[in-house]
């Protein structure tokens, strides 16, 4: 079954539609984030403008910075020297976190994972999807990272090297997937279009049908 | 002859999961809705604003002992959020308990106009 | 293949890229971001990645400094794991903090 989500439906469906009253958790956010504001320790317009980061900016970022390792090979390789300062190159900020991008070859396939809780570059991704975040995937990729691919419709041979990386300290990871066959001749533009959030994470490789 | 008590097995917290045997996943991102985007938004500004630490709150994330597995995601982290706040003095127990039952209030009302506790919530994502 | 440009500068270090280390076998309680999984395990440095301030004690409002050496570790899964199912080439890696390595 494939998982190859194409970039316009990677984000799932975000219900702004009220269901009923709010649960026990939501009124417990709310009054701590009132109660923050009040004391004049936050703003509301940082909480607005965080809340439009994540939902319109962040999410775009990692496709943007992909495409153009995939077209310009010295970008590339400034981007696996240093993280970053390579995307900074685009404008991107990774804020408080540190990139590295790791690479998928003929021979390694890399895959991103938090055991501890769920680190990942969110200044490049957005948001990690629910998947990521569930003890199923944090607990099982470590140890059985083949079985969890095929779970994403991904089968990797066994000549290839899977390689996982357990994102526990200071580092945050994006995979760097092999550009697809048949795309030689494709904009920039028409990667980015291509590219998933999954692909960045590794559980699934970009192909052109 | 005695016998000697057994060997201790250590300890690891709810949160070390990394090798343990589990399900399967669902592999559809489920997504947020907008009051878990609005609380992640609210993690992410206490840790901007220096309120809080990252670690700090991993921390508490991790002392959730049984209600880590329990809980839902967001449910979690609002929890965590919760008890650091709480800890560090930045948010009293009675204060966050009034503002919860106010909060309530808000919804319960039936004629909203009238409520002389319905303030401006155009930021807050009310119901209003 | 590019060298990678550490985050911060590095002081003087017990370990280089290549050598093999044993990460410790304690299970000391409180905060920490080794797993459990990987204690008393061998493998490879496979980067310096920088200087940064011990998330052990920053968990309990400490500034966690001076900071410590982060260190990439790589392992075979193999090495990890009894009965591990995939192929002997199948790696892990994660970020250990200096004090939690050994000289294998």
């Amino acid at each position: 079954m494939s998982q190859d989500h194409s970039h316009n439906d990677d984000h799932a469906p975000q219900t702004d539609v009220k269901e009923g009253p709010p649960g026990e958790y939501e009124i417990l956010s709310r009054a701590m984030q009132e109660i923050l504001e009040e004391k004049g320790l936050i703003k509301a317009e940082q909480i607005q403008k965080k809340m439009e980061l994540y939902d319109e900016d962040y999410p775009n970022r990692g496709a943007k910075v992909v495409a153009k390792a995939w077209t310009d090979p010295e970008f590339k390789a400034r981007l696996l020297e240093n993280g970053n300062k390579a995307v900074a190159e685009l404008g991107i900020s990774m804020e408080a976190d540190h990139l590295i991008a790791v690479e998928n070859t003929p021979e390694v396939h890399n895959l991103i994972v938090c055991t501890l809780c769920s680190c990942y570059p969110r200044s490049l991704l957005g948001m990690p999807p629910t998947w990521y975040k569930s003890r199923n995937y944090r607990s099982r990729v470590v140890h059985e990272p083949r079985s969890v691919l095929s779970e994403f419709g991904t089968e990797i041979s066994n000549d290839t090297t899977v390689r996982v990386h357990d994102s526990n300290a200071d580092m945050r990871y994006v995979v760097l997937p092999m550009r697809p066959e048949g795309t030689e001749d494709w904009s920039a533009e028409q990667l980015e279009e291509l590219l998933s959030r999954d692909h960045l994470v590794g559980v699934t490789v970009p192909v052109v049908d | 002859m005695s016998v000697t008590p057994p060997l201790p097995q250590p300890q690891k917290g709810p949160h070390d999961v990394g090798g343990e045997e589990a399900g399967e996943i669902d592999t559809i991102d489920q997504g947020m809705n907008f009051w878990q985007r609005q609380a992640n938004a609210l993690r992410a500004v206490a840790i901007a604003n220096n309120i809080i630490v990252l670690d700090e709150l991993r921390r508490t994330a991790e002392d959730l002992g049984d209600d880590y597995a329990r809980l839902a995601y967001f449910e979690k982290t609002t929890t965590a959020l919760r008890n650091l706040f709480v800890e560090k003095d930045i948010i009293g127990e009675n204060e966050l308990t009034a503002k919860m039952d106010e909060i309530r209030a808000r919804f319960n009302v039936p004629d909203e106009m009238e409520s002389s506790i319905k303030k401006d919530t155009t930021n807050k994502g009310s119901a209003s | 293949m590019s060298a990678f440009q550490p985050v911060t500068p590095i002081p003087d270090h017990d370990f280089d890229i290549g050598d093999r280390v044993t990460i410790k076998r304690g299970h000391p309680p409180g905060h920490r971001r080794t797993p459990h999984y990987i204690r008393g395990k061998t493998g490879e440095i496979e980067r310096i990645c920088g200087v940064f301030p011990n998330p052990e004690e920053r968990a309990y409002g400490f500034d966690g400094l001076p900071g410590r050496i982060l260190y990439r570790v790589k392992f075979k899964q193999s090495d990890v794991w009894c009965g591990y199912a995939g192929p002997d080439t199948d790696i892990i890696e994660m970020e250990i903090f200096e004090h939690w390595l050994e000289p294998a």
